[in-house]
């Protein structure tokens, strides 16, 4: 009987594998390990986030020149306690290609970095939190363009207690000599 | 050791009909649905290989107007199938060349249809296809028509069908025009010309 079990396992496997491969769906954007930034509650810190487009192909910008191609955008899920502010991209890169020589086309290739603005509440509680979000973008090559992809990303920030305020110098204290 | 199919007496395990039935049972359905899943699967994904010399996956989409188009009823003719997207700059560049071609081509019985694979809106997608001068029907596309084609995840992606609506080329990506005219002639040369039906 486990022999019987053993195979009918096998060819189902087996069946299960005659399958097509699949075409080819474009290229990764990838993003690299973000530093984990320490921010004081109640401050506001720009977190970078650095990506790098795979090689032969780009991205449109987050200004493309046309209405019809699709920007890149991050998006970055707030917290109760974590406020995203304004996330600033960087400048694209004016690039004609050989499908339209005469044509500008405001793209990201290579590495690019887009900063995001974090401000924990002054109630949020000290400690590391992870931060969450995508990164939409429509990629293309010098002959095809793929439909557009989201991205899922993440990043740390560590919550740092902010200093007291009206500390004192204990040497200057009244009570310090008691 | 313990023997095989024997109790430890050396008797003969009494195996019951039922469970074997059963299992047998289970192996051949397994086995079916294996077979089944795999035949489907590639009706439905086709490689390249699989696709070409085959009757076209047949679909029914609206185009631009909300007027439905169906493939098979174009049968007779020859047929560009061109999957494209708005966001597809490479795309843009086929588009002159397809207006000539169906002006060149289309009294001999060639059509072009092209299949929006958009996010964009109706409206935007028929903007775009007014701005670029399209005089081909223009459909609004479907996940599950781009998979029965093998998917599309590659824009532009083009297909040429004989007047049998059978599959004779595929492209990926931006081609020369002399590329599409030359499978175009072919495509016209194949098959059967008969009356389209409307």
């Amino acid at each position: 009987m486990r022999v019987l079990l053993a195979s009918a396992l096998l060819l189902s496997c087996a069946c299960a594998q005659v399958q097509d491969a699949p075409i080819p769906t474009g290229p990764a954007v990838k993003m690299a390990p973000a530093p984990v930034i320490t921010i004081v509650q109640g401050k506001p810190a720009t977190v970078p986030l650095s990506f790098r487009v795979a090689s032969g192909y780009h991205i449109n910008s987050n200004k493309p020149k046309s209405e019809f191609l699709i920007p890149t955008v991050l998006k970055v899920e707030a917290t109760t306690d974590i406020v995203i502010g304004k996330t600033t991209y960087p400048d694209g890169q004016d690039t004609s290609f050989a499908f339209a020589p005469d044509e500008k086309l405001n793209v990201y290739s290579g590495d690019f970095q887009i900063d995001v603005l974090v401000r924990p509440l002054k109630t949020v509680e000290k400690g590391k939190y992870i931060m969450r979000g995508t990164l939409k973008y429509q990629a293309c090559d010098n002959s095809a363009c793929y439909p557009p992809k989201q991205l899922p990303i993440s990043f740390d920030v560590k919550i740092a207690k902010a200093p007291a305020a009206g500390h004192k110098n204990p040497a200057q204290s009244p009570h310090a000599h008691q | 050791m313990k023997e095989r199919g024997f109790s430890r007496r050396g008797l003969p395990v009494k195996r019951n009909p039922l469970i074997l039935f059963f299992v047998a049972a289970i192996v051949a359905a397994m086995l079916f649905a294996g077979i089944h899943a795999s035949r489907r699967n590639r009706a439905n994904s086709p490689t390249k290989g699989q696709l070409i010399g085959n009757v076209a996956p047949d679909f029914e989409l609206p185009g631009l107007d909300g007027k439905k188009l169906k493939l098979s009823d174009l049968r007779g003719k020859a047929v560009l199938l061109n999957f494209w997207a708005t966001y597809c700059e490479p795309c843009k560049v086929e588009m002159p060349w397809f207006v000539e071609l169906q002006k060149q081509y289309g009294p001999d019985g060639f059509q072009i249809v092209g299949v929006a694979m958009d996010d964009a809106s109706t409206e935007d997608i028929a903007k775009f296809a007014k701005d670029m001068g399209v005089n081909y029907p223009i459909l609004i596309g479907e996940d599950s028509v781009g998979t029965s084609y093998g998917g599309v995840g590659v824009l532009p992606t083009t297909f040429f069908l004989d007047r049998d609506g059978k599959l004779i080329a595929r492209e990926f990506g931006l081609q020369s025009r002399s590329v599409f005219v030359d499978h175009i002639k072919k495509a016209l040369s194949q098959g059967q010309a008969v009356q389209a039906r409307k």
